[in-house]
C-alpha cells in the first residue's frame, strides 16, 4: 500500500515571476494569462506518486509583493521544501531570489530542500539571466535547478519530481507510517535520494 | 413499567455507587481520566445502552490493581479515538480495503470513503462462509450526526458510531471487532504505540490476520438465554488465546454478571429512530445474515430484572446462568465489552425487527424529519397547530421542556424514567425556558448548540440524580396524557410575511425569531428532542481529555453546591461572549423579537432547577465543558485549540499572522477593504489547510459530517483570526477612512442628511420610523458594532432590515418592494447618525463567508452600502437621488470580486472528480460524482459511466458536453477534465454539464430535466 506522506512546499520569490501560475498549472494543469496577483498566500495541494510512496504536497504560493514578505517566514517555517522562482527575463527577479536564498539559509528550516525555477522559459528571445549564471549558482548552494515554462506547461511536473527526489524515503515504514496521518511532524528532508 | 423501571434506576444507583467508590480510590493514575458516566436527558428509547469495559477479572481470576484498573479505564470509544490512524482511513480505496481486510479476522473494519458511493462506509470483514469477504455498510450524514444507513441510531461523530458498532451489531450482521492489539491494549501509551503504524499496522504482526485468519469468527453475538440453544457449539468453544481477549458481545443478560464495578460509560445516540415497521428493509445484503439471529429483546423486563440483580449484588464473578463457558469470558475479558440495554431501548435488533413494545406510556416519538433537510421555521410557523403532527410535536416539547423546566433533574431522570415524566401543570403556562439560541439560529443549520442542554452529570450527580428521581418516582405516574401546551400561533402568520423573513439563505437568524415564542418552541420541539439525544451521545464516552475528576472536585458541594450562576450559562457565556451583545438587543426587544436567552433563563430561574443543582458541579469540572458541547461547537473548539497550540503548524500560522497584524495594524497595506481581503484570504486558506491536510487530528471528517465542515472551520477562523484581531481592524479601517478624508465627508454629510425629511431621502408614500424605532436600531447596530463574527452581524443587519420593512408596512398596510426600501433605509440610517456604519458594512462585505454572499446577507449588504454610499456622497448626489455610476462599479467590483472567488474549483474539481449525469428518456437525469483522472480520457470515463451509472449497453451511450445553448459529443481520445479545466480557466464561466447519454437520441424534452436536475460542476 503507498504510503501518503505530506510534504510542505512554499514558493517564494519576486511578484509576477509566475510561482501561482506554476502552482497551477502543476495543480490543476492549466495557465490564466489574466492571473491577478496573490493576497497573502494561497494554498494547494496535489498528490503525486514517487516509488513506493505517495507525496501529498501541501503548496503555500505566497505573495511576492514586498508588503507581504513579512508574511512569508509564517509559511516557509515549516516547509519540507521551498521553491524559489524568478523570472529569466528580469534580472532583478534572480537578485531577488538570492535575497531569498539568504533568508532561508538563515531562517528557514535547517534541512529545507530548496530547488531554484526560472520561470518564463518560453520567452527565451528576451532572457536576461543566463541558464548556466543561475546554474552555476544553484549548485552552490546545493540547489535543485530548473527552468520551466507554466505557460507551456515545460518542467513544471519535473519541478515537484526533483524535490519528491530529495525527500528521503521513510526509515522504517511500519513505524513511522503514520507521518501520513499525524502530520505535525515533518519528514525531516536530508539530501539522500530515495528513487 | 413503573416496576422495572425503578428497577432499572436501582440498577444504576448501585452502580454508580460502586463506580464512586472505585474512583475515589487515589492511587489511581488520573493522567487517562475514566469514562465519564454520562447520564442524560432522554426518553427512555435511548436510554439504557452502556458500554462497560468489561473485567478483567478474568485473566487470572485476581485482580491486579494497577493494570487493571488502567485497563478498565481505556473504554471502547477511548480506544478507537486513540487509534484512528489505523481504522480510519478515509481516503482508502476500494481495493486496498479489500485487500487489507480479507486476511484478517471476521468483524476486522475500517471506516474510509468509499470511491464508488462518494460516501463513507464500515467496510467489514464478513464471515468465512459469506459470500462476499469484505462488504461495505454506507454511513448516513446528516445535519450533526453520523448513523448506519438502514439504522435509527444516530451519533454525534463517527467514533461514537463505530464504538456502538463496536458492542452492538445494530443493522450490521455482527459487531465490528477491535483488532486485538488494541482491545487489549493496556494503556494509552500502548494504543498510541499501536496507533503509530497507521495502516502499516494491518500488514504488521500485531495485526490479527496470522493467527486468525482461518479461524471462527471471535465476535459472538450471543443469544438471549431462551434462544441460546440455537449455537450451543460456538458458545462452548475454548478460547484460543486466553491471554489475548477479544471483544465479546453480550446480551443483557450477560451484563449483569460482568463486573458492575467496570467503568461504565453510555453511548446514547444522537436521534433514535423508532422503527415502526417490523421489517423495515435493509439495505445491505450483508444484512441478510442477521435475520438467523434471534431477536434479544424478547424479555426486556425479565433481563432487566437480572441485570439489576445482578449488578447490585456487585459480585464480580461471571457466574452463568445460561452463557458460554466461563473460559470463553474470561478469554475476552480485558478488551471486551458488554452490551447491556434497557428493556425499553427501541434500538431494535437488526431485521426483521419485533415492533417496539406497544405497551410503552409516552407517546411515541415520531419519526424524526430527514434531518438533512430540517424544515424551515417558516414551515412550522406556517403549519396549522391542530395539525396531528405538529400536535405530536408539541407534545413532545411539552414533555422535553418539562424535563428542562419543571422538574428537577428532570433531564437526568428522563433517561431512566422513559421521559414519561408527566409534567407538572406550570409547564404549560409558564414559557418554557428553552435556550433562546434556538430561535437564533439558522434554519438550515440549525444551530442546536444553544438549545442542547448540555447535561454531562459525573456520577456523583448522577447518583443525586438517581436518587432525586427514584424519590419522584411515585408521583410520575406514567401517563401517556398528552400534555402539550396548546400553541398559541396567529401573530406568527403576520411575522411570516416580509422580505426580512426569509432570512434563512443567508444568515442566522431564522424568520421564525421574529415569530414569536410558541412557533418557536413547537418548531423547536422537534430539534430539542434532537438535541437531548445528541447531547447525551456527545461525551459520555468523550475522547480523553475530559472525565470527571469527581474525587478531587469539592464532593462536598454534591450536586446540589451552593449555587453561582448557572454553569450553562458560563459555557454560554464563554462559547458566546459575542452573543452576548445580542442578548441586550433582545432585551429592549422590538415586539416581535425574542427576549434574549439569558434574560428568559434568569428569569425563569426558579422552575430551572435541574442545572442549578447541577452547576456548582458542573463548574468545577473543567474538562466536562468541552464534553457538553454539540459536535459542531466541539469540532470549532478543537480547531481552536489547535490554532493557540504553536507547536503546529497551523497554530503557528495562525499565531504568528494574528500577532503580525497585531503589532502592524494596518501597515504596509493600502487600504481597508485591501486589509480585509488580506484576512479573508488567509481564513479561506487555512480552512483549506485543514481540510486538505492531516493536521487536525482526528481529522474534521471524523467529528462532523461533511456539508457542515465548512461551516465549522469558518467558525473556528472566525474565532482564532478575527476575535483576537477585532479591535485592530476596527481601528486600522478607522484610520484608513481619517487618512482618506472620507470619514469627514462621512460625517458632515450625515449632519445633512439627517436633517431631511423622508421625502427629500426619495421615500415615497410608506410612513417612516419613528424615534423610537429609530433608536431601536441604533441599539442594533450597536450591537452589531460590538461583534467580531461578519455572519452575526450581517444576521443583525437583516433584522435591521426586517424591522424596517415591517414598519413600512404596519403603518401602511401594503407591501413595499425594494424601490421602496432603499430610500427608506437610506433614510434610517441618516437618522441612526452612525458613521462607523460605514466599516461596519464594509467589514461584513469583505469578510463574509463567501457562501453566504449568495442569499439575502449578500442582498441587503449591498442595499446597505448603497443606502450609505447615498450619504456619503449626498450634497452632490441628492438631486439625482440615485446611486452614482462610482458606487454601481464599486458593488459590481465587489461583487464580482467576491463571488467569482467563490466560482474558483477547489482542487478536487480538477485533480479527480467528475460530474456526470446519466440522462435517461424515461427516468430523468441522475448525476455522480466520479473519480476521473486529469489525462483520462473520454473513452475510459464511459467505461466508468457504465459501470457506475450500470448502463447495459454502454456501446450506445456518449459522453457529452452540454452548455446553455451547445450540446456536442466528446471524441473518445479528449480528456474531460482537460476540458473542464478549459471551461473553468474562461473569464466567464458559464455553466455547463457532463452528461452520459444515448448517442443519437436528440430527445429535447429531456434537455429541460437535465437543466433542473443537474448541478453544473
Amino acid at each position: 500500500m503507498a504510503i501518503i506522506r505530506e510534504l510542505k512546499v512554499c514558493l517564494l520569490g519576486d511578484t509576477g515571476v509566475g510561482k501561482s501560475s506554476i502552482v497551477c498549472r502543476f495543480v490543476q494543469d492549466h495557465f490564466d494569462h489574466n492571473i491577478s496577483p496573490t493576497i497573502g498566500a494561497s494554498f494547494l495541494t496535489k498528490t503525486v506518486p514517487c516509488g513506493n510512496e505517495l507525496h501529498k504536497f501541501l503548496i503555500w504560493d505566497t505573495a511576492g509583493q514586498e508588503r507581504f514578505h513579512s508574511l512569508a517566514p509564517m509559511y516557509y517555517r515549516g516547509s519540507a521544501a521551498a521553491v524559489i522562482v524568478y523570472d529569466i527575463t528580469k534580472l532583478d527577479s534572480f537578485q531577488t531570489l538570492k535575497k531569498w536564498v539568504k533568508e532561508l539559509k538563515e531562517h528557514g528550516p535547517e534541512n529545507i530542500v530548496v530547488a531554484i525555477a526560472g520561470n518564463k522559459n518560453d520567452l527565451g528571445d528576451i532572457r536576461e539571466v543566463p541558464m548556466k549564471e543561475a546554474k552555476d549558482f544553484a549548485e552552490s548552494i546545493a540547489a535543485i535547478f530548473i527552468e520551466t515554462s507554466a505557460r507551456n506547461a515545460v518542467n513544471v511536473e519535473e519541478l515537484f519530481q526533483k524535490i519528491s527526489r530529495q525527500i528521503p524515503p521513510l526509515e522504517n515504514p511500519e513505524v513511522d507510517s503514520n507521518e501520513s496521518f499525524k502530520l505535525t511532524r515533518q519528514a525531516a528532508p536530508s539530501s539522500r535520494r530515495c528513487c | 413499567m413503573d416496576g422495572s423501571y425503578s428497577k432499572l434506576i436501582d440498577t444504576f444507583s448501585s452502580e454508580i455507587s460502586e463506580l464512586k467508590q472505585e474512583m475515589v480510590q487515589p492511587a489511581v493514575p488520573v493522567d487517562r481520566e475514566p469514562e465519564s458516566a454520562v447520564l442524560r436527558g432522554l426518553e427512555s428509547e435511548v436510554s439504557g445502552l452502556f458500554l462497560q469495559a468489561s473485567d478483567c477479572a478474568g485473566t487470572g481470576g485476581a485482580r491486579d490493581s494497577g493494570y487493571d484498573s488502567l485497563r478498565r479505564r481505556l473504554s471502547v470509544l477511548d480506544r478507537l479515538t486513540q487509534t484512528h490512524p489505523i481504522w480510519l482511513q478515509l481516503s482508502l480505496g476500494d481495493e486496498d480495503a479489500r485487500r487489507i481486510l480479507q486476511p484478517q479476522p471476521p468483524g476486522a473494519f475500517m471506516v474510509r470513503k468509499s470511491q464508488k458511493q462518494q460516501r463513507k462506509v464500515i467496510s467489514l470483514r464478513m464471515e468465512i462462509s459469506s459470500n462476499h469477504a469484505v462488504l461495505d455498510f454506507l454511513i448516513k450524514e446528516s445535519q450533526y450526526t453520523f448513523s448506519l444507513e438502514g439504522s435509527g441510531i444516530s451519533f454525534a461523530d463517527l467514533f461514537r458510531l463505530v464504538a456502538f458498532c463496536c458492542i452492538s451489531r445494530d443493522v450490521l450482521p455482527f459487531t465490528l471487532k477491535l483488532p486485538e492489539a488494541i482491545a487489549t491494549a493496556k494503556s494509552p501509551a500502548d494504543l498510541e504505540a499501536v496507533a503509530k503504524l497507521g495502516i502499516g499496522f494491518w500488514d504488521s504482526a500485531l495485526s490479527d490476520r496470522r493467527k486468525e485468519a482461518a479461524c471462527e469468527p471471535q465476535v459472538v453475538v450471543e443469544e438471549p438465554a431462551q434462544q441460546r440453544a440455537v449455537q450451543p457449539e460456538r458458545q462452548s468453544a475454548p478460547p484460543r488465546d486466553s491471554a489475548a481477549p477479544g471483544l465479546r458481545t453480550r446480551a443483557p443478560s450477560h451484563l449483569e454478571r460482568s463486573q458492575s464495578k467496570g467503568a461504565l460509560c453510555f453511548i446514547n445516540p444522537l436521534f433514535q429512530q423508532t422503527h415502526q415497521q417490523p421489517d423495515a428493509p435493509n439495505p445491505e445484503p450483508g444484512a441478510k445474515a442477521t435475520t438467523a439471529l434471534p431477536a434479544n429483546n424478547n424479555h426486556p423486563q425479565q433481563q432487566q430484572q437480572q441485570h439489576r440483580e445482578q449488578a447490585s449484588s456487585g459480585s464480580p464473578l461471571r457466574n452463568g446462568t445460561h452463557t458460554g463457558p466461563a473460559a470463553s469470558q474470561s478469554g475476552t475479558a480485558g478488551g471486551g465489552v458488554a452490551l447491556t440495554r434497557d428493556k425499553s431501548v427501541s434500538r431494535s435488533p437488526p431485521p426483521p425487527r419485533p415492533p417496539p413494545p406497544r405497551s410503552r406510556s409516552v407517546p411515541r416519538r415520531p419519526a424524526p424529519p430527514k434531518q438533512r433537510s430540517m424544515p424551515e421555521t417558516v414551515a412550522w410557523i406556517n403549519t396549522p397547530p391542530s395539525a396531528p403532527p405538529q400536535k405530536e410535536k408539541s407534545s413532545l416539547l411539552g414533555r422535553l421542556g418539562s424535563s428542562f423546566s419543571s422538574s428537577p433533574f428532570g433531564s437526568s431522570l428522563s433517561f431512566a424514567s422513559s421521559s414519561s415524566a408527566s409534567s407538572p401543570p406550570k409547564r404549560i403556562s409558564a414559557p418554557i425556558p428553552v435556550p433562546s439560541s434556538w430561535g437564533k439560529k439558522p434554519p438550515s443549520g440549525p444551530d442546536v448548540d444553544g438549545l442542547r442542554c448540555h447535561l454531562a452529570l459525573d456520577d456523583q450527580t448522577i447518583e443525586q440524580a438517581v436518587s432525586l428521581s427514584l424519590a419522584k418516582l411515585s408521583q410520575r405516574n406514567a401517563s401517556s396524557v398528552d400534555t402539550a401546551s396548546p400553541s398559541p400561533r396567529s401573530s406568527l402568520l403576520e411575522a411570516s410575511r416580509g422580505p426580512g423573513e426569509g432570512v434563512g439563505v443567508g444568515c442566522q437568524r431564522p424568520a421564525g425569531e421574529e415569530g414569536g415564542v410558541s412557533a418557536r418552541t413547537r418548531g423547536n420541539s422537534e430539534r430539542l428532542s434532537d438535541l437531548s439525544f445528541s447531547t447525551s451521545s456527545s461525551d459520555s464516552l468523550d475522547f480523553s481529555s475530559h472525565g470527571f475528576p469527581l474525587s478531587a472536585q469539592s464532593p462536598s458541594k454534591g450536586g446540589r453546591g451552593p449555587a453561582g450562576d448557572s454553569s450553562m450559562e458560563e459555557e454560554e457565556d464563554e462559547e458566546e461572549e459575542e452573543e452576548a451583545g445580542e442578548g441586550e438587543c433582545g432585551a429592549e426587544s422590538d415586539q416581535e423579537m425574542r427576549p434574549p436567552f439569558k434574560a428568559k433563563k434568569r428569569a425563569s430561574a426558579g422552575t430551572f432547577v435541574l442545572p442549578r443543582a447541577l452547576r456548582g458541579h458542573l463548574r468545577k469540572v473543567s474538562g466536562v465543558f468541552s464534553s457538553l458541547m454539540t459536535p459542531e461547537r466541539r469540532a470549532v473548539r478543537r480547531v481552536v485549540e489547535q490554532a493557540q497550540d504553536k507547536s503546529t503548524y497551523f497554530g503557528c500560522l495562525v499565531q504568528d499572522h494574528v500577532s503580525f497584524l497585531l503589532e502592524n495594524g494596518g501597515l504596509g497595506h493600502t487600504s481597508g477593504t485591501e486589509l480585509l481581503q488580506t484576512l479573508r484570504q488567509f481564513m479561506t486558506q487555512m480552512k483549506s489547510y485543514l481540510l486538505q491536510s492531516s493536521e487536525l487530528d482526528p481529522p474534521i471528517e471524523s467529528l462532523v459530517p461533511e456539508d457542515q465542515i465548512d461551516q465549522v472551520l469558518e467558525k473556528a477562523m472566525h474565532k482564532c483570526v478575527l476575535k483576537p484581531l477585532k479591535a485592530t481592524v476596527e481601528g486600522a479601517l478607522r484610520d484608513f477612512q481619517v487618512k482618506s478624508g472620507a470619514w469627514q465627508q462621512l460625517k458632515e454629510n450625515l449632519a445633512l442628511a439627517k436633517a431631511r425629511r423622508p421625502q427629500e431621502m426619495g421615500v415615497d408614500g410608506a410612513l417612516p420610523p419613528d424615534p423610537v424605532a429609530i433608536e431601536k436600531i441604533r441599539h442594533k447596530f450597536h450591537t452589531m458594532h460590538k461583534m467580531y463574527s461578519p455572519e452575526k452581524k450581517v444576521a443583525l443587519l437583516l433584522r435591521v432590515c426586517k424591522l424596517i420593512y415591517t414598519i413600512m408596512e404596519d403603518h401602511s398596510g401594503r407591501m413595499y418592494g425594494a424601490d421602496d426600501f432603499l430610500p427608506m433605509l437610506t433614510y434610517v440610517l441618516a437618522q441612526c447618525d452612525m458613521p462607523q456604519l460605514d466599516t461596519e458594512i464594509q467589514y461584513m462585505m469583505e469578510l463574509l463567508d463567501p457562501s453566504l454572499l449568495q442569499g439575502e446577507g449578500g442582498y441587503y449588504l449591498t442595499s446597505a452600502y448603497g443606502a450609505m454610499s447615498l450619504i456619503r456622497n449626498f450634497q452632490e448626489e441628492q438631486a439625482a437621488r440615485i446611486l452614482s455610476s462610482e458606487t454601481r462599479n464599486t458593488l459590481h467590483q465587489w461583487h464580482r470580486r467576491r463571488t467569482t472567488q467563490r466560482s474558483t474549483p477547489s482542487v478536487d474539481d480538477f485533480q479527480n472528480y467528475l460530474r456526470v449525469a446519466l440522462q435517461e428518456v424515461d427516468t430523468g437525469c441522475t448525476a455522480k460524482t466520479l473519480v476521473v483522472r486529469p489525462y483520462a480520457t473520454t473513452e475510459e470515463v464511459c467505461q466508468i459511466c457504465a459501470e457506475k451509472f450500470k448502463v447495459p449497453d454502454p456501446e450506445s451511450h456518449a459522453l457529452f458536453l452540454l452548455t446553455e445553448e451547445t450540446t456536442q459529443q466528446l471524441a473518445p481520445d479528449t480528456h474531460p477534465q482537460k476540458i473542464k479545466a478549459e471551461l473553468h480557466s474562461r473569464p466567464q464561466v458559464q455553466p455547463f454539464y457532463f452528461v452520459y447519454r444515448r448517442i443519437a437520441n436528440p430527445n429535447t424534452a429531456a434537455d429541460d430535466q437535465l437543466n433542473g436536475n443537474c448541478e453544473p460542476n
